[in-house]
């Protein structure tokens, strides 16, 4: 309650971007209805308030990734997500998804002879408890991931705090994470990851049209971290990872919204990243919404990533030098090199009342050339992904 | 190394004095930002989704909250 008032008291005047027009809508009874339907809906608009309408939403993904001369991974994935409102002041979510997943992944670069098969099913659940006040909200949550070879258990803190006009919100969360491991080859037996993470979040109103959000996380993880199914893999036992990301919605006018975001990424790893996203909703009449997709994504490579040369007197999977002078990290996952990759998308909603059916496909594409301002990883093949997405929800 | 944090720092501050500057929006203005398609989170399971796979083929991620725990997937 005391951090309440602080918001309030940190409440500004009203001020006008010099270059905004202020939108003055005289019509009573437009206005009226407009704050209506505002008020009605959970979300941004009454940023803390409980939610009014239940959600259950069900969705099954289908996912394939390949390589030339190489059918990787295939994921078969269904998942349900439901929100309860709970009396007047609590809510209640709760996710869960089960991953069957099978194919084959190379052990390192992207060599196709003796890649690893593997034929695995991953459990996940999430429950988060919601507790609204007048002006916050404050949020508990547990999941859980289980695969033979990965357990994970996670618990989080979230506190949203919103302005007396709605139009600000800061969010501040926590989560801790306990990891284990243990290899289904016997390789690795016992290993654990403890990671802690936390966020600072602002959401702003800017205009009448316009609302933008604004992450920093940090992330500080301690454990294993090497990858047991790829050759010659040591990474350092601590990963720091740092992101900030801004979101910014416009709404044009004729049923039109642009979502964009772009995420900087950097970890203790070495690895740098950018990553920019745009979708554009385009309602089409009858409850047809349409909203093609891009995103653009490029990062550096890790410190200890060592690309397909190999040491002439052992061959590959070693990096020049490992018998003499053997690093203390090294690792020739693909997911650690120079990359730039493209992700092109289209999703289709239609609504029926209550009611939301949509569908999304996904192309997915990661090359050395494709990094930014060039420099990326060589002599690894491209690698692709497709993926198909049909969900169903209902408000009630 | 050392130069890491100010430009991230910097990167923070920016959007918060660029958003502080800006008008102030009234209930009855917000009609439009009530629409789904200007939620942030207006398919959760979606960009959980989307979050997992980019996640699992990916070397960076984060940024979008905490508290989804992790998974054996990278």
């Amino acid at each position: 309650m005391r951090l309440q008032l602080t918001m309030a008291q940190s409440t500004r005047p009203p001020r006008v971007c010099a270059n905004e027009p202020v939108d003055a809508d005289n019509n009573l009874s437009q206005r009226g209805a407009v704050l209506a339907a505002a008020l009605a809906l959970p979300g941004v608009v009454a940023a803390e308030n409980a939610p009014t309408e239940g959600l259950i939403a069900f969705k099954y993904l289908w996912y394939h990734d390949q390589q030339p001369g190489l059918s990787r991974i295939t994921v078969n994935s269904p998942s349900v997500y439901t929100l309860l409102p709970v009396g007047e002041s609590w809510s209640v979510e709760g996710t869960v998804v089960v991953d069957s997943i099978s194919g084959a992944t190379p052990r390192y670069h992207t060599a196709i002879s003796g890649a690893s098969d593997m034929n695995d099913t991953r459990a996940a659940g999430e429950f988060k408890l919601t507790r609204y006040f007048r002006r916050a909200a404050v949020g508990f949550g547990l999941a859980y991931s289980g695969e033979h070879d990965y357990k994970s258990t996670a618990a989080s803190l979230d506190v949203r705090l919103a302005s007396d006009d709605n139009n600000t919100t800061i969010a501040l969360g926590t989560a801790f994470t306990a990891d284990r491991i243990d290899s289904s080859d016997g390789t690795v037996t016992g290993e654990t990851r403890q990671v802690n993470d936390f966020v600072v979040g602002l959401t702003q109103v800017l205009s009448p049209t316009d609302i933008a959000k604004f992450n920093l996380t940090y992330s500080h993880g301690r454990g294993y971290f090497s990858d047991p199914y790829k050759l010659v893999d040591v990474r350092p036992r601590l990963r720091n990872q740092t992101a900030v990301l801004t979101e910014w919605n416009h709404s044009f006018a004729s049923e039109s919204t642009l979502r964009s975001s772009y995420r900087y990424y950097s970890d203790s790893f070495g690895v740098k990243a950018h990553t920019l996203g745009f979708e554009f909703a385009q309602g089409v009449g009858s409850g047809w919404t349409l909203t093609p997709a891009l995103r653009y994504y490029t990062q550096s490579a890790a410190d200890f990533y060592f690309g397909p040369t190999y040491d002439p007197v052992l061959g590959p999977p070693f990096p020049p030098g490992y018998l003499t002078n053997p690093p203390v990290y090294s690792s020739a996952d693909q997911r650690l090199s120079a990359f730039g990759a493209v992700t092109v998308g289209m999703r289709v909603d239609k609504r029926f009342g209550a009611w939301n059916v949509d569908f999304r496909y996904d192309y997915y594409q990661q090359r050395g050339d494709w990094r930014l301002g060039g420099g990326g990883s060589t002599g690894l093949d491209p690698f692709s992904a497709h993926y198909v997405q049909l969900g169903i929800a209902k408000s009630f | 190394m050392r130069r890491r944090i100010p430009r991230i720092l910097l990167a923070a501050c920016l959007p918060a004095l660029l958003l502080s500057a800006c008008a102030e929006v009234k209930p009855w203005q917000k009609g439009e930002l009530a629409k789904p398609a200007m939620q942030f989170d207006s398919d959760p399971l979606a960009a959980r989704l989307a979050q997992h796979i980019y996640f699992s083929k990916e070397g960076a991620s984060g940024g979008y909250g905490v508290g989804g725990g992790g998974c054996g997937c990278n």
